[in-house]
């Protein structure tokens, strides 16, 4: 899947809800998320990210094993949301 | 000000009523939701005294499903709710060695799980929004523990450590968590003979009861924008006890 609008979209979403210190454009679409060498979020921000996702695309994610592959970086975020409206179509 | 959306649980007794009226009072605007489960008589008179921004809502604080049916009911009005005051509550006292398991767990389940429950059930909605207040009535029993309350108390003291553990997860969401812990108000729930209450009131430096207004003046500004630098801090409301 390569959506690089809803991509960018997902990436302003990010910046905006977490306060991230970078600018959408330079998130890089295979950035990990949480972690050293990734964007560094915590689990206060996937709250965060959890919510917005859902505000954004209705995009619900119920448990902690979802989010974990979910969450991972930009793309899967993407895939996950194409996934839920082709299903909704 | 700006208008704020506002639920009151546990709003039939004096301290909610007197919370709910202060923020009727606070703003012409503000719109409040009295959450009321077992008693509704006083609930339902303060709504009608001004029907077009005093509603009150089913509400068994101890239900997760009850919560969700009365938020999403608030927010299909306004889109939005700004202030949760948790306040519902009550206690059945008894000496811990006689103290029955139904009468520990269902003041456990009221006064702390419904706290619990509660913010579950706005947090969604108050990080969506990037802002919220929510202020949970303890007691000044969580800090005294007095005997024949264990079960009050440690429900109220759990309240304390909910409200400083969950303003931590939320502070830089822009959501503050803030706790008042009332001693001694005249309420009708002060069920206290002549003599109980001079023991009472030899106990408290300012020799007098509280009101239920001088606990709704606190959890008013604790959820004013004055105040959002406060959050995890616990407000004794007492007349000076210790």
């Amino acid at each position: 899947m390569n959506n690089p609008e809803l991509k960018l979209h997902i990436k302003r979403l990010l910046v905006e809800n977490l306060m991230l210190q970078t600018t959408a454009e330079e998130i890089a679409d295979d950035i990990s998320m949480f972690g050293p060498g990734g964007l560094g979020l915590d689990s206060v921000d996937a709250l965060q990210l959890v919510v917005a996702l859902d505000k954004n695309y209705g995009l619900k994610i119920s448990d902690a094993e979802a989010a974990k592959v979910i969450l991972r970086n930009v793309n899967t975020i993407a895939a996950a949301i194409e996934q839920k409206t082709q299903a909704a179509g | 000000m700006n208008p704020r959306v506002i639920l009151v649980t546990g709003a039939n007794g004096g301290i909610g009523q007197a919370i709910a009226r202060s923020f009727l009072q606070e703003s012409p605007e503000n719109q409040i939701w009295l959450g009321i489960h077992a008693r509704l008589d006083q609930a339902e008179k303060l709504a009608g005294e001004s029907p077009d921004r005093c509603r009150t809502i089913a509400l068994d604080v101890t239900r997760p499903d009850s919560w969700k049916a009365a938020v999403a009911e608030i927010l299909a009005r306004h889109q939005r709710l700004d202030v949760l005051v948790n306040n519902a509550g009550d206690h059945q006292d008894a000496l811990l060695a006689t103290m029955s398991l139904d009468s520990w767990q269902k003041i456990l389940a009221l006064n702390l799980e419904g706290v619990f429950h509660g913010c579950q059930a706005v947090l969604p909605t108050m990080i969506g929004q990037r802002h919220g207040r929510i202020i949970n009535i303890a007691s000044l029993s969580a800090l005294l523990a007095p005997a024949g309350q264990a079960n009050y108390a440690a429900a109220k003291a759990g309240v304390l450590a909910l409200t400083r553990s969950l303003a931590k997860e939320v502070a830089r969401i822009g959501i503050t968590v803030n706790a008042v812990c009332p001693g001694y108000v005249d309420t009708a729930t002060l069920a206290m003979d002549e003599m109980e209450r001079k023991r009472a009131i030899e106990r408290i430096p300012m020799r007098r009861f509280g009101q239920p207004g001088e606990v709704a003046a606190a959890v008013r500004f604790l959820a004013c924008g004055e105040a959002g630098y406060i959050t995890g801090s616990t407000l004794k409301i007492d007349g000076g006890i210790f």
